[in-house]
């Protein structure tokens, strides 16, 4: 699986151009127009998701344009690579367990969230033993707590396991 | 020069033994920050920002910038020593910084790099010291459309003087727009671009952006790569930094240069990174030794280096003086002092005169302990570099996501970022500028008020943006800004597509 940074360009203009379409249709909930009281709440949200499309669709033309002149030279368009299959991996694998501990954090609270994903990530994906892996996922928690309960006084959240023990 | 005498009652307050271990606090922290690729100077002091919500504002904001001194500075020994610029700013800095120390010589090209930051980032304190209070004095006249046009006059900056393409500078910036927009609408009192979702009537706070764009976008990428860190070994002895200071002034043309640069590039929102592109490529032209730019010239070291540092320093001038800031870091450190309840701005300087000052005067010792702890620092980083990315980058993210939490105790903040983060990623791929959202998502209520109150008062006509010569002039300026990449394409068209290529290398710096 190979995507062109053209493909990309065009994809992620679409993809602008459909919030900027949104933020008008908002604007609109708001009233746009010009009220007795001056502007309405919706009147500069609504230029301003113009102003999106507008770019939106100057970037679409702008990589079409170019597109069609790096088509004249041959084997030049497609040393343009956004991401292959490869890099692809790499990235979902380094996202995906992210994704997961904010999900953990949200339900047991963040201590036990980022201590499993460190674990996991020393673990899987740095190839580390299990012993000193468990150990650096526990220190790395320890580290936070005192940073931030002790010494900022900023409590993160706990959860139900934490507060089980007694801790808030 | 009522200036200076306010200059030395704001040593009297930089220079207490608590002020001073927050600077060496806060340029340790900001050395990590800076070194660790992933963490920027932006993010870093956006993770730091909830921190400092309870101590007093003076103490807070010395903490803030001395972590910027230490990213501006820790971004540079990576540049050096790893070929890897830790901050976009010091990208510059590989071209000739990793050849240098690649001959052996890494002490001197440390050195170079650290002594012409130093003297570019005073040059900048130095301009701030002599500027502000003129600049604030001016713009205490402003009314309503005056600060329209400078906002103005500033976003358009930003298109005109880009670089990139202009259409991803305007998208970049007017999502920065809707996402400021998102919330309680501060005249009317009715909520925006809500959508019946509960969590976003409080609004999008503009430091889980940061964190997104600037943090996990950053680390995504830096994964993508695959980075491995094969670093020069990097010796201090003492008596190379010294032969290497003394070296330094035989390069005053070029430091005069780029510290010119490095200013105007800081005062105009163009920020360091361009600064750093635009010094090297003048000095490339300029210089005797020009050709020598790439293969390890020490020109090409400090070339970059001192604007990049003058121009860090000089973003913070609009941003005290006009509440405009000149750059993303800045833009946060702004967010703060209007979280601190400061508001910046002209006013702060007749309200708040110890503040000003004393921050002015810290930026001076900040700078000069920065130099001190990073050239005895080195060899620490260099070491906590050596450790595999596939560890570094998880405690990176843990940061990160500590931080977005931290932010407002609201779990939905974090998944925020991390859709920023996608966001961030993708765009840095893409070449979207960043620096612009950021700027209009501190800025943008501020920009939306006063334009409201400026068409309130002249009843919906925008001739009140062309009534007087001050105002008129400043949004001429801004649409001549506007249109500069088409007279720009223009003149290119003329010219044929010679220069077309000439251009590409100036793409990285976004």
């Amino acid at each position: 699986m190979d995507i062109s940074r053209s493909t990309m360009d065009i994809a992620a203009a679409c993809v602008t151009a459909a919030v900027g379409a949104v933020v008008c249709y908002g604007a609109t909930l708001n009233g746009f127009a010009w009220g007795p009281s001056g502007p309405e709440p919706g009147y500069f949200p609504f230029y301003v998701g113009c102003l999106i499309i507008l770019g939106s669709a100057g970037t679409i033309v702008q990589t079409l344009l170019r597109r069609n002149a790096a088509g004249h030279v041959a084997g030049h368009a497609e040393a343009d690579s956004f991401l292959d299959g490869e890099r692809l991996r790499t990235i979902v694998a380094f996202f995906l367990p992210i994704v997961a501990m904010v999900a953990v954090s949200a339900w047991l609270g963040l201590y036990i969230g980022m201590g499993l994903y460190i674990f996991y990530a020393l673990r899987v994906a740095a190839g580390f033993r299990t012993l000193p892996s468990l150990l650096a996922a526990l220190a790395v928690v320890a580290v936070n707590f005192v940073i931030f309960e002790k010494l900022f006084m900023v409590p993160l959240l706990k959860g139900p396991i934490l507060e089980a023990f007694g801790i808030y | 020069m009522g200036n200076f005498g306010q200059l030395m009652d704001g040593f009297a307050v930089a220079l207490t033994a608590h002020h001073l271990m927050i600077m060496v606090m806060g340029v340790l922290l900001g050395l990590v920050v800076g070194v660790l690729p992933g963490l920027g100077a932006p993010n870093g002091v956006s993770l730091l920002l909830p921190l400092t919500f309870t101590m007093d504002p003076i103490s807070a904001i010395i903490l803030l910038t001395s972590m910027y001194w230490g990213a501006l500075f820790g971004g540079s020994t990576t540049s050096i020593l790893f070929n890897i610029p830790g901050e976009p700013s010091s990208v510059a800095t590989t071209f000739d910084g990793y050849p240098l120390a690649k001959q052996g010589q890494a002490a001197r090209a440390l050195t170079l790099a650290f002594t012409s930051a130093g003297i570019g980032a005073l040059t900048g304190v130095l301009v701030i010291t002599l500027l502000s209070g003129w600049v604030a004095n001016f713009a205490l006249r402003f009314g309503a459309a005056e600060y329209f046009a400078v906002y103005f006059m500033a976003f358009a900056s930003f298109i005109g003087m880009s670089g990139g393409s202009p259409f991803k500078t305007l998208v970049s910036m007017m999502l920065g727009f809707a996402a400021a927009t998102v919330g309680i609408d501060t005249i009317s009192g009715e909520a925006r671009l809500t959508f019946e979702f509960d969590e976003l009537i409080g609004g999008i706070s503009f430091l889980i952006a940061v964190i997104g764009l600037f943090g996990l976008g950053e680390l995504l990428l830096t994964m993508e790569e695959g980075l491995k860190f094969e670093g020069v070994k990097a010796k201090l002895d003492i008596r190379v930094i010294a032969r290497t200071v003394a070296e330094v002034p035989r390069y005053w043309a070029t430091l005069i240069r780029s510290a010119l640069i490095g200013c105007w590039m800081g005062i105009t929102p163009g920020g360091p990174t361009a600064a750093s592109f635009m010094s090297y490529a003048l000095g490339r032209r300029f210089s005797r030794r020009g050709r020598f730019f790439g293969k390890g010239e020490p020109e090409g070291i400090v070339a970059p280096e001192t604007a990049d540092h003058s121009a860090g320093s000089c973003a913070l001038l609009p941003m005290l003086a006009l509440g405009i800031p000149g750059s993303a870091t800045a833009a946060v450190m702004m967010g703060g002092l209007m979280i601190w309840g400061l508001s910046p701005g002209p006013m702060l300087f007749t309200s708040q005169p110890d503040f000003v000052w004393g921050l002015i005067a810290s930026m001076y010792m900040g700078n000069i302990i920065a130099v001190v702890l990073v050239l005895a620092t080195v060899p620490l980083f260099a070491f906590i570099l050596r450790a595999p990315f596939t560890v570094v980058g998880p405690l990176i993210t843990v940061v990160c996501v500590i931080g977005a939490y931290t932010v407002a105790n609201h779990m939905f903040d974090v998944w925020l970022a991390l859709g920023f983060g996608i966001v961030g990623y993708v765009f840095k791929k893409l070449d979207y500028p960043l620096a612009p959202f950021v700027l209009a998502m501190v800025l943008g209520d501020k920009a939306e008020d006063s334009f409201r109150q400026a068409m309130l008062t002249s009843d919906g006509s925008p001739a009140i943006f062309f009534s007087n010569g001050l105002v008129a002039t400043m949004m001429g300026l801004g649409l001549l800004l506007l249109c500069l990449p088409v007279i720009s394409a223009l003149l290119k068209g003329g010219r044929g597509q010679k220069d077309g290529a000439a251009g590409a290398p100036e793409g990285r710096s976004a």
